[in-house]
């Protein structure tokens, strides 16, 4: 695929010449062949009815949901005492409000006053030094203890101590913080990151998330659906032949192969292939002149932690790691993205992206941020418009399985995953 | 000589100054109601002078800009939002896309 011409007429622009590097001899080839590494999955057709299932959906909640640590947002987002956010968990009927106390100390609780059960902070994110439920009154200090109850002579053998709030496992791991759903979690949240949390010891995730820019997007699509578009390749040069000409394929990796794939017990990870004779357009030039953003990859990779492009290709543009079952980190040269995918209902997902950078010191950089982050939204637009069409047409009956190639073989293993923690047919088969 | 609202060495982009928005969501709605001519004359002009539009706002904190220069750096962020309006689709979005109205930015 050739980097298109630039044909927009001004002197600036006609200054801007394709790069005239020549092409880095490759250093193996992007065939590999991946299933070979991994005989248990299998290569058959991968049933659609997980996908459409409100069976399934049910019992993915009582089964992944409820039992695994799941990430809720960034230390970032809580910058002092008395700042809190709401993350709704739909699958879970639950909400939570994380609240870092006086203390310091990032705590968090089921968002239900222990009176009658409302709903205590119905705003998205915020600060206060008590948290009071609309209802009747009660208040609530940040460390959740319950500080005052109007009237409160007139409750029978009331002991407020025994009133708090209803806490919710909390652990932190590289400033991202995550809850459990079960009160005592069987394993700590490093146990449960395990190979995500060593490939990316000492990747800078504290300097680069100073300036995080993120959208939500209500999503007619099951969460499953949503997330495998992350997890392949194999569209970029058709989804987004014009929004990604020629970042993530040359005429040496026309569809987009990986160079790196490992999957792991509950996690994957992908290492992805970048153009070195990528063909800036011109805003982008000004971009990278004035600024670094996810549009500017150095290839500095002695920055990297080897956990990070471990195979150490020069061609690298990202990893993914994909940390089961709904948080997907993108990690790059500079700047990283996360991906979260909550599921509403067997077809409808909140997808939450987010795009991190350091903060900006000056206007250029900033520019700069804002080229990268656009580019993305309209890269993430087309994704979104195929997840829905697919969606909307799943149920038909047309079709019972779908076909994965080499290439889609995260997929495969993100569906092996789901299943091995479902038992949906691994109980069907055992009925029979 | 009327009033001028961006700094003076800049007053030759003032007739793109509708594109000063502050928020996000306002430059891509701008961007969808925009004819691709539209975008185009404010992208053309724009872009000859960017190397000494930034040159100009890199000496002022980002936090706290005279009013011109805010402006004036609201403009290079509209620019980036039609980059790929002109730069890469042809026209202000593509055909059966997504409404990026749907994508809800959480930040500014
Ligand atoms: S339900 Fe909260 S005070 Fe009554
Ligand atoms: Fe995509």
């Amino acid at each position: 695929m050739l980097p298109r011409l630039w044909k927009i007429g001004s002197g600036f622009i006609a200054n801007t010449k394709r790069s005239t590097k020549t092409c880095t001899p490759m250093s193996a080839d992007f065939n590999q062949r991946w299933h070979a590494s991994y005989p248990e999955l299998g290569t058959d057709p991968v049933p659609i009815e997980p996908l459409i299932s409100p069976a399934y959906f049910a019992l993915e909640r009582d089964r992944i949901f409820r039992r695994v640590w799941l990430q809720v947002g960034r230390i970032e987002q809580l910058p002092e005492g008395g700042s809190y956010f709401v993350k709704d968990i739909p699958i879970c009927q639950t909400s939570i409000v994380v609240v870092r106390g006086k203390d310091g100390q990032v705590r968090a609780f089921h968002n239900v006053c222990s009176h009658r059960s409302n709903k205590l902070l119905w705003g998205r994110r915020g600060s206060c030094q008590v948290m009071t439920c609309k209802f009747h009154g009660w208040s609530y200090g940040l460390d959740g203890k319950l500080s005052f109850v109007p009237d409160e002579e007139n409750f029978f053998h009331f002991d407020k101590g025994r009133h708090g709030l209803t806490p919710v496992a909390t652990e932190i791991w590289n400033g991202f913080i995550f809850i459990h759903l079960n009160p005592h979690p069987q394993e700590t949240l490093r146990e449960y990151l395990a190979e995500v949390a060593d490939g990316l010891t000492g990747y800078p995730f504290a300097q680069l998330s100073t300036t995080r820019f993120s959208w939500r997007i209500d999503l007619r699509a099951n969460w499953k659906i949503a997330q495998d578009a992350f997890q392949e390749s194999y569209h970029l040069p058709f989804m987004h032949k014009q929004s990604l000409p020629d970042s993530y394929t040359s005429p040496k990796n026309p569809f987009c192969h990986y160079f790196g794939v490992k999957l792991w017990t509950h996690h994957r990870r992908s290492s992805s292939y970048g153009n070195p004779d990528h063909c800036p357009s011109p805003l982008e030039i000004v971009a990278q002149r004035f600024g670094s953003s996810v549009v500017n990859r150095t290839f500095a990779m002695e920055d990297l932690p080897p956990g990070v492009n471990p195979e150490r290709r020069r061609e690298w543009a990202l990893d993914t790691f994909m940390v089961f079952p709904n948080f997907n980190i993108f990690v790059l040269n500079g700047t990283y993205l996360t991906h979260q995918f909550w599921p509403i209902a067997p077809d409808r997902t909140l997808w939450e992206v987010s795009t991190y950078f350091p903060a900006a010191q000056t206007a250029g950089q900033r520019f700069s941020q804002e080229y990268g982050k656009v580019l993305l939204r309209d890269v993430l637009l087309e994704d979104a418009s195929t997840l829905e069409a697919t969606q909307s047409v799943l149920a038909s009956g047309a079709k019972t399985h779908y076909v994965l190639q080499e290439q889609e073989i995260l997929v495969r293993h993100a569906h092996k995953v789901v299943e091995d923690w479902v038992g949906f047919y691994r109980e069907r088969e055992n009925r029979q | 000589m009327t009033q001028r609202i961006l700094p003076e060495i800049f007053t030759d982009l003032e007739p793109y100054a509708g594109w000063a928005l502050t928020k996000e969501a306002e430059r891509s709605r701008k961007r969808q109601q925009s004819t691709i001519e539209e975008i185009r004359a404010f992208y053309t002009t724009m872009l000859p002078r960017m190397e000494a539009v930034l040159t100009h706002l890199n000496q002022f904190p980002l936090d706290a800009m005279p009013e011109k220069e805010q402006r004036l750096f609201d403009m290079t962020l509209a620019l980036a939002e039609v980059a790929p309006a002109v730069e890469l689709f042809g026209k202000p979005s593509e055909d059966d896309v997504f409404d990026v109205a749907r994508f809800v930015p959480e930040h500014e």
